[in-house]
């Protein structure tokens, strides 16, 4: 295969400013690397900018963000949101889905019958297409107009979705698939019978940073140590679960550990715990990788992980990870890392943390076994030399 | 408190190892029922709740409710550390323990009987449930291999672990 010069990139959202959802995050981040590698990069994506809504808030066109030439096309009206949520009630549920019901979920799902007509109209511009992540009907779609020149970054996760027939169909439709994480690629192996042929492992680069480990305790007028999460608080990413085994760990070893929270979403901490929860909401980069810095640990309690970009950023501020080790992905990254520990339930998480605070060798020796590990495997030009290898190969 | 087995002289660490240390330091305290304790039971139900469907998961909660699930009936010492009167208080107590025993010891070994048959009971269900699946995933197998389908044996995880309520709605 020749060099792919001319490239599109298709998400259903994209911000001009700050990040919205991850897996836009990700996309957008290889798009710009590979203009600024001097490729002919196209973003195509559509008006919405809530995950909830879908509402079209951004004007349609086409605009120039930074490196960046973006088509914004409305998300589609007419949808049937109440057949879209029936049937989702469904698969949530494990519910056996009929192949109809399955169209009728993804067609009702988040489309752009305008972005479709774009790429019928221009797909003959591009030499590759990369669109994600799996689970919109904007990329079930945008596969289905030039199947032979697009690449999936699938950002898939062990969840009912994945296990649709027609999910099978889109893998299977596709030239190639771009994985975040070696587990990514073993859960598509397991689903689709997916061959290896057929797809890389890339992932995301970070910048590395320096990060002064005492400025956000001294800022934040904190004495006393602390774990840190970063990301969205809910359910779904495991935060009810650290707020109520960080209680178990106060009451049961009497030790004074804070808990630091940056992100968005409502912290559903226990009223005992309450007043040892930190919460900072969203801060500055630099204030988040000063909290990380100055952290025992960083405790990613989520078990449905496609990639933590935020445990590899605790590892370039040289703090030990703690995760769930239901996540394979999380579990998979601590052991190439050699730089973090996981628990499967409350005891492994007490003992272990009682390790990381009366240990802080060991906590320094992770910490940087972690930096080493993002600066070898994730910086940009290792991730540029994966993406291209991929670009042109696959 | 956290036993230190082990010091750190590389740069590196082996993870590996050290996970499997602290397995082994937890196996040990949980036979010594360190983790017996309601604030633990608590703490897990978000964690039972999100991991169901793991068979790992549900052999360490069969464990931890096998440890449980005798309540301890037997006379323990009582002691009295107000210095004043203390004699007087431990007698006392130790007077109505004694009056009380008769019926608590009927109340707990009843509880004691219906804890260790309900224990009996959910690993009963488990292991015949466990065995008829793997009896019903072996005879998939066998039929897919006969009709040549390609091995997929995969089936959903249950629950809903990214709806978010409106996540691609």
């Amino acid at each position: 295969m020749s060099r792919a010069d001319r490239l599109a990139f298709i998400a259903p959202r994209f911000s001009e400013t700050g990040t919205i959802g991850g897996a836009e995050t990700l996309l957008k981040q290889l798009a710009e690397h590979a203009a600024a590698a001097g490729r002919n990069v196209t973003f195509l994506t559509t008006c919405a900018q809530d995950h909830f809504s879908w509402a079209n808030t951004l004007p349609p066109g086409r605009r120039r963000c930074g490196r960046l030439d973006v088509h914004f096309f409305p998300v589609d009206a007419d949808r049937d949101i109440s057949a879209f949520l029936r049937v989702q009630a469904e698969i949530d549920c494990g519910a056996p889905i009929s192949p109809p019901d399955e169209e009728t979920w993804i067609q009702n799902s988040v489309n752009s019958r305008a972005l479709c007509e774009h790429l019928r109209a221009h797909g003959g511009d591009y030499d590759r297409i990369l669109a994600g992540p799996y689970l919109f009907g904007v990329t079930y779609n945008a596969s289905r107009v030039w199947p032979e020149k697009t690449l999936l970054v699938p950002c898939l996760h062990d969840e009912p979705f994945a296990y649709l027939g027609i999910m099978r169909g889109l893998f299977d439709r596709v030239a190639g698939c771009l994985f975040n994480a070696e587990p990514e690629r073993e859960l598509a192996r397991r689903l689709y019978a997916y061959p290896d042929a057929k797809s890389a492992v890339v992932g995301m680069g970070l910048e590395p940073f320096a990060a002064d480990p005492a400025a956000f305790a001294r800022r934040r007028g904190l004495t006393q140590p602390y774990v840190i999460y970063s990301g969205r608080r809910e359910l779904l990413k495991g935060t009810p679960l650290l707020c109520d085994y960080l209680l178990a760990f106060r009451e049961r070893t009497g030790r004074d550990l804070k808990l630091v929270l940056t992100g968005s979403g409502p912290v559903d901490a226990p009223p005992a715990l309450q007043e040892h929860v930190l919460d900072v909401g969203f801060v500055s980069e630099q204030e988040k990788h000063e909290a990380m810095a100055g952290a025992v640990a960083f405790v990613h309690p989520s078990v449905n992980e496609s990639f933590g970009i935020v445990l590899l950023e605790a590892w370039l501020a040289g703090t030990p990870g703690l995760v769930h080790a239901g996540s394979a992905v999380l579990r998979w990254q601590c052991r190439q890392a050699q730089g973090g520990l996981w628990f499967r339930h409350y005891s492994d998480f007490e003992e272990s943390l009682l390790r990381l605070l009366d240990d802080p060798a060991l906590r320094r020796a992770l910490g940087e076994a972690g930096r080493q590990y993002v600066r070898r495997e994730y910086a940009w030009p290792a991730v540029e030399k994966r993406l291209f290898n991929a670009l042109n190969s696959l | 408190m956290s036993e230190n087995l082990f010091e750190i002289n590389a740069p590196g660490v082996d993870v590996e190892k050290l996970v499997a240390e602290i397995h082994a330091a937890v196996e040990k305290k949980t036979s010594e029922g360190v983790y017996a304790d309601a604030r633990i039971a608590r703490a897990e139900r978000t964690n039972l709740a999100r991991l169901r469907d793991s068979d790992e998961f549900l052999n360490y909660y069969l464990q931890c409710l096998r440890d449980a699930t005798l309540v301890d009936i037997t006379d323990f010492p009582i002691r009295e550390r107000r210095r004043l009167l203390g004699p007087a208080l431990v007698r006392l107590k130790q007077a109505i323990w004694n009056l009380l025993k008769f019926y608590t010891y009927r109340l707990w070994s009843q509880q004691n009987q219906t804890n260790g048959l309900l224990v009996t009971a959910v690993e009963g269900l488990d292991q015949k449930y466990a065995a008829k699946v793997r009896e019903l995933e072996r005879r998939v197998q066998a039929l897919e291999s006969a009709a040549g389908v390609p091995a997929s044996a995969v089936q959903p995880p249950l629950g809903d672990p990214r709806t978010g309520a409106g996540e691609g709605a």
